[in-house]
């Protein structure tokens, strides 16, 4: 689906991500991760084709960024916490814009739209403001509006931003079903990467170079943590497999899961 | 003298018909205006246009041509700036503001008329509004509206997220500066009526005063259509019968109204 080759991005004459080699398969979840100014944003944008590499080459289906993007469809949802309040559209007409040039009636494509606010849990918000939606509503909205048209491939960056704990779990969960339920290739960049880890296929440890690539099981076991942050890290696992993280747990809420 | 009967004076009645096209037009761009936060962009473009309005004014050529083509060639500019986040927008508008209205006054001391002349560039002279004007205007305006009716969702989408209508096939740069051309035309074409300190009060104000009341982009255009044409009908007629100025008479109507709404809006609260 994804493959990488050699990659430099330069901009401002300071090196943002450097030599990168990188293969990513049809219908993966694959999360990159890593500190802040680490390249994560810029190797999306250049997945998308807002970046030109300096040196180096992108192929999605064997083709650059923008070739595919003009022939095939991708759903992007960009880093934001939310959304002007007051811009003066429905969460229907947002989920609509997904389907801008698709030369379809008018009523066809409200019925799409509603089936996918459906399908994200947004039903009955058809008609409301989306600027005072909540931002795990909208978050959910853009994601109707990213899978309306069918994508190959869904680029999300930093898609947990604004939302709560327990918001941030379900909208993992969501993701992993999309991905199940369509075979979706999905690539997201993510800072928590205790919680990702449960849902990804594939880690891609990205500090300007590439530190890891490869199963979530992977990434913690070796020392690539402290070569990503450049210092020790304690990282805190978010998993229901997790025995470790039993030492944390009241000992009555131990009981009520063992029995 | 009643409403009527004014409208059977050439010029009224001209003034009227223009003013309407007009308030149509400048409506429906306000939206964009409004949802782009783009006031301060529209308020360089208009003073930007005082600049080629006066070099048509000097040269002998059509001030309309001449301030239409600065204002595009500045707006595209602005736009241009903006978008490659180089200069802060703010210093780029001001700078060129501020530039080419000290050209406009300095090419305009040229002439014999100075004062009439640089006032109703500055603020409208709705008498001087012409048939030709009119049928300019009409031209424009249809022009704008297919470009508006065929792109109008896609527009809209780009001012929701650029990037993200970009990704979804979106030309986004095309749409970007077709609309600062469309509103530098329509600014310039407003300048009559209104003058070029005011024309942007009329592309700013329209859906400001309707996103008080309607939160729908649907209803924000309507009413602010609704409400242009009352603002502008009954401030020429205001103007006319207690001798103001015309321009400054619809923008104070205009003003008031917001001030209104908003205050009720407050109150209600």
């Amino acid at each position: 689906m994804i493959e990488i080759k050699d990659l430099t991005v330069i901009i401002d004459g300071k090196i943002i991500i450097e030599d990168i080699n990188l293969n990513i398969e049809d219908g993966e979840i694959v999360a990159i991760v890593g500190p802040n100014g680490g390249g994560k944003t810029t190797l999306i944008k250049t997945l998308l084709g807002f970046i030109t590499p300096s040196s180096g080459v992108v192929y999605i289906d064997g083709k650059n960024p923008k070739g595919f993007i003009k022939e095939s469809k991708v759903g992007y949802l960009p880093q934001k916490s939310s959304y002007e309040k007051d811009f003066p559209v429905s969460a229907l007409d947002v989920v609509m814009f997904g389907l801008i040039n698709e030369k379809i009636p008018k009523s066809q494509k409200i019925r799409k739209a509603m089936e996918y606010m459906k399908y994200v849990g947004m039903e009955g918000f058809e008609n409301y403001p989306f600027g005072r939606l909540s931002g795990g509503q909208q978050q959910r909205v853009m994601i109707a509006r990213a899978l309306i048209s069918q994508p190959k491939l869904l680029i999300l960056d930093e898609p947990s931003t604004g939302i709560d704990v327990v918001a941030q779990e379900n909208f993992y969960e969501f993701l992993k079903k999309i991905n199940q339920d369509r075979g979706i290739t999905v690539i997201m960049v993510s800072h928590d990467v205790g919680v990702v880890a449960n849902y990804v296929h594939k880690v891609a440890g990205l500090n300007r170079k590439l530190h890891f690539f490869g199963k979530p099981k992977d990434f913690f076991q070796t020392n690539v943590l402290n070569q990503l942050y450049g210092s020790d890290v304690n990282l805190l696992i978010h998993s229901p497999e997790c025995i470790t993280c039993q030492h944390f747990m009241p000992d009555k809420l131990l009981e009520g899961i063992k029995h | 003298m009643n409403i009527l009967e004014l409208l059977t004076t050439d010029f009224i009645l001209n003034a009227v018909i223009g003013g309407l096209i007009l308030a149509i037009l400048l409506s429906v761009l306000s939206l964009f205006i409004y949802v782009k936060k783009w006031s301060f962009i529209n308020v360089g473009i208009s003073h930007a246009a005082f600049g080629g309005l006066a070099i048509g004014y000097i040269a002998g050529i059509s001030p309309s041509i001449t301030g239409s083509i600065f204002a595009v060639i500045v707006g595209i500019l602005i736009g241009f700036l903006s978008k490659r986040g180089k200069f802060h927008e703010d210093i780029s508008i001001g700078i060129l503001l501020s530039f080419s209205m000290a050209l406009g006054v300095i090419l305009i001391s040229f002439s014999n008329n100075y004062n009439s002349d640089l006032f109703s560039f500055l603020f409208g002279n709705i008498l001087t509004i012409t048939r030709e004007d009119i049928t300019t205007l009409g031209i424009f305006t249809v022009i704008a509206f297919a470009f508006l009716y065929v792109y109008f969702k896609k527009l809209l989408y780009c001012c929701f997220d650029e990037e993200v209508a970009k990704v979804s096939g979106v030309k986004t740069d095309f749409l970007y500066y077709s609309l600062i051309v469309l509103m530098a035309i329509a600014t310039v074409l407003s300048i009559k009526l209104v003058g070029s300190i005011l024309a942007s009060a009329m592309m700013i104000l329209p859906a400001a005063t309707s996103s008080q009341i309607f939160w729908h982009y649907r209803s924000i255009v309507v009413f602010s259509i609704i409400i242009s044409i009352f603002t502008v009908v009954t401030g020429i007629f205001i103007s006319f019968e207690f001798n103001l100025p015309s321009g400054s008479t619809i923008v104070m109507v205009y003003s008031v109204i917001f001030f209104v709404i908003t205050a009720v809006k407050r109150f209600l609260k």
